[in-house]
């Protein structure tokens, strides 16, 4: 069983970085078991489509636009991405993630469990930090996974500060 | 009557480019292209370490990371003058060919097909008759009448379950599609079949660039990737032919599914050599250095004027003066103080936002121009420039092409000849990277151990460009030291020669000019808008608004 977490956005823009931002700070903070794979997808959509066929189950950390607070975090499943059901875009960079899933679902190869964690942004200037509300969406998305993951039988060690 | 079409960014995370069309008797008579987001990611640049550059430098743009880091750790090394061993030479060449092959099945299949492909029509095709075209064409192993009824199968219970609907950028039924249903479903399985070998390109990448999609072998003055030809632990004689079969894996994809699809495409939509050609002016730098001070390259670059070969000029290395002095960016119709022109390493950028007029200022993107001139970037410049210079494998490959779609040399200065120009590209650099394996191979077996030649920034003043010809173009960072840390920064990146505003001369931009011209069936469906912006494979998703004349929006489509 192989959990894919991929982080995508664009590390230059603030808060569109998030997905990126948040998978450093797993990196730096916690210790995941083998068959967890932390990655960085940055914007690259459709040419990283692979990683999406060899997982098992996938965690999306990505920002989203659309109506509601800057800062909140909201969950989607598989179904809300295939079927369009999403009300708010993901950050797409060429063809998005959205399109990708569809694509290797088509190919017969996209896993049956598919979670996104998206954030709304507050900042999408230019800038390699995220902005403090956003900020503290990390701590959020980090608790959620560990709780999820040890639900599957799975240990996230917290790395001593 | 005269209408108005926008295409326009859903959203500000989606969008970097609006393209605003008018059109009279289902022509388009004007145009304007305007990016819509502010690039100011260069600023975040100065004051950091000329040495780290590079690694922030490949996250500007969402997909092109690899050329960003080569363009930028060239930038040091011209500035310092620092030699890059052969080794590194190669792995590098390695590296931006395996990215080129990668972008171009991506762009043809998954960012321009289905302009062109109605995949609902691919329902209607005979999988036999199918599977009997493409064998007529190719002898790709996976060209059976089985693969392609399972594909049908599939696209049925997709259309039926309702999952279609997300592609919908989908012009299904458009006047404009002429492909018959067989031809449509051969795209179509090929079209889900490229992203395995869109990804062998990918995985040769991270083989020497130690991960994809962000590399991490740079340093200035080589790499960092260490091949021991017996070492277990590092790159070895294993990983090596890994990464070979891979490139052999790859090539007979693009050279046996994805250019033989080109051909089909293009040899039946051959009315599109007609339109698009815009700005005919050409600019590509060498690539594939082939010695340790950038002067050898395997392709040449060069410049042109008017679609006229006779006024080629070549450039064969990164110093050119040339080259360097000639490349100005004004601000007359962007969004920014003032109407000067500056030279690169001059470049400043001051923000001055006016919302969008049509005769003033308008977009965020800068107006590049070489000796004053408009230039259009990408595969056709290159090509062109490689073929005038006389490159025997060029000219065989161009002439061979325009032959089989029944065209000639001067027909690929449009909308088609750029898809036609790209498949051209990849078929080229999927052999030429397993020709800078060869090399690689045989400087390890002559003993040569040397990857990189260390690098110390030094105290003083230093200016650097580094230039690479990437798969949307001729790419420039320009960059200035100042003690030890980055006193200026600027990227001059293929989309911006391609997508810029028009000049304080009034010349129109490459996409602009392209898009004059272009016929219109349907303003409510401007499908060969988007064929015509998408054949420059620009770096961006943007939204399609139709606007009546009196303003009101009559039809919003995503574009892909």
């Amino acid at each position: 069983m192989k959990t894919l977490i991929f982080g995508a956005g664009n590390l230059l823009l603030s808060d569109e970085g998030f997905g990126v931002h948040a998978i450093r700070h797993l990196e730096a903070n916690y210790t995941f078991p083998e068959e967890v794979e932390l990655y960085d997808g940055g914007t690259l959509g459709i040419m990283v489509t692979h990683k999406f066929e060899e997982a098992e189950r996938i965690y999306i950390l990505d920002v989203i636009e659309g109506e509601g607070t800057p800062g909140e975090l909201r969950r989607f499943e598989k179904d809300d991405i295939m079927l369009d059901r999403i009300p708010v875009k993901l950050s797409p960079h060429q063809i998005g993630i959205q399109e990708t899933l569809l694509m290797s679902e088509l190919r017969g190869f996209c896993p049956e469990r598919v979670t996104l964690l998206g954030v709304l942004p507050v900042s999408l200037d230019a800038s390699d930090q995220l902005s403090p509300t956003v900020s503290k969406r990390l701590d959020d998305v980090a608790q959620i996974l560990v709780t999820e993951l040890a639900g599957h039988g799975m240990t996230v060690m917290k790395k001593a500060a | 009557m005269s209408k108005r079409i926008t295409l326009d960014p859903i959203t500000r995370i989606e969008g970097h480019l609006r393209i605003d069309v008018e059109v009279n008797d289902g022509k388009v008579s004007k145009a304007w292209s305007s990016a819509q987001m502010w690039r100011g990611i260069e600023t975040i640049l100065k004051g950091k370490d000329p040495q780290d550059a590079w690694s922030l430098a490949q996250r500007f743009c969402g997909v092109c990371t690899t050329v960003h880091a080569i363009s930028s750790i060239r930038s040091v090394e011209n500035a310092l003058k620092v030699e890059v061993p052969m080794n590194a030479q190669y792995i590098r060449n390695i590296m931006i060919a395996q990215h080129s092959v990668q972008d171009h099945i991506v762009h043809f299949y998954h960012l321009s097909a289905l302009d062109w492909v109605d995949i609902v029509s691919a329902l209607k095709a005979d999988p036999k008759k199918a599977a009997q075209i493409a064998q007529s064409i190719s002898d790709w192993p996976g060209n059976s009448e089985k693969e392609f009824k399972a594909v049908q199968d599939k696209l049925k219970a997709f259309v039926a379950g309702g999952k279609l609907g997300i592609f919908a950028s989908g012009y299904w039924g458009h006047p404009a599609m002429k492909l018959p249903p067989e031809i449509n479903l051969i795209a179509t399985a090929h079209y889900l079949k490229a992203l395995d070998y869109q990804r062998k390109a990918a995985q040769a990448v991270a083989i020497l660039g130690g991960k994809n999609p962000h590399i991490q072998n740079l340093v200035v003055g080589g790499v960092a990737t260490a091949v021991n030809l017996e070492n277990m632990a590092t790159l070895n004689m294993e990983r090596i032919a890994y990464l070979r079969t891979l490139m052999e894996e790859t090539r007979d994809f693009v050279q046996k599914v994805y250019y033989p699809d080109m051909i089909a495409i293009a040899s039946a939509y051959k009315e599109w050599f007609k339109y698009g050609a815009g700005v005919t002016n050409y600019l590509a730098v060498p690539e594939f250095p082939e010695d340790t001070k950038n002067t050898q390259f395997g392709l040449n670059g060069g410049v042109f004027f008017n679609g006229d070969l006779k006024t080629f000029k070549s450039i064969t290395n990164h110093q050119d003066p040339y080259l360097i002095n000639n490349i100005s960016e004004g601000v007359a119709h962007a969004w920014y103080e003032g109407s000067a022109t500056h030279h690169p390493w001059e470049g400043e950028t001051k923000p001055e936002y006016t919302d969008f007029q049509e005769n003033g200022k308008y977009s965020w993107c800068k107006s590049p121009r070489f000796d004053g001139k408009p230039v259009q970037v990408g595969p056709p410049a290159q090509l062109f420039a490689a073929y005038a210079n006389g490159n025997p494998k060029v000219k065989k490959l161009v002439d061979a092409t325009c032959q089989q779609i029944g065209i000639q040399v001067k027909d690929l200065h449009s909308t088609m000849g750029r898809l036609g120009a790209r498949a051209v590209r990849a078929h080229l650099l999927a052999d030429m990277s397993l020709e800078y394996l060869d090399k690689l191979v045989t400087n390890l077996g002559k003993g040569d151990k040397t990857y990189a030649n260390h690098t110390e920034i030094p105290k003083g003043e230093y200016k650097g460009v580094g230039f690479h010809e990437a798969p949307r173009g001729t790419l420039s960072h320009w960059m200035v030291i100042d003690n030890k840390k980055i006193k200026n920064y600027q990227a001059v990146v293929p989309s911006t020669w391609n997508a810029s505003p028009r000049d304080e001369k009034g010349n129109m931009g490459p996409y602009e000019a392209s898009l004059v011209g272009n016929p219109v069936a349907n303003e409510e469906k401007p499908l060969e808008v988007l064929r015509t912006i998408h054949s420059f494979d620009p770096c961006i998703a943007c939204a399609v608004h139709t606007i009546d004349p009196e303003g009101k929006e009559i039809t919003k489509v995503k574009v892909l």
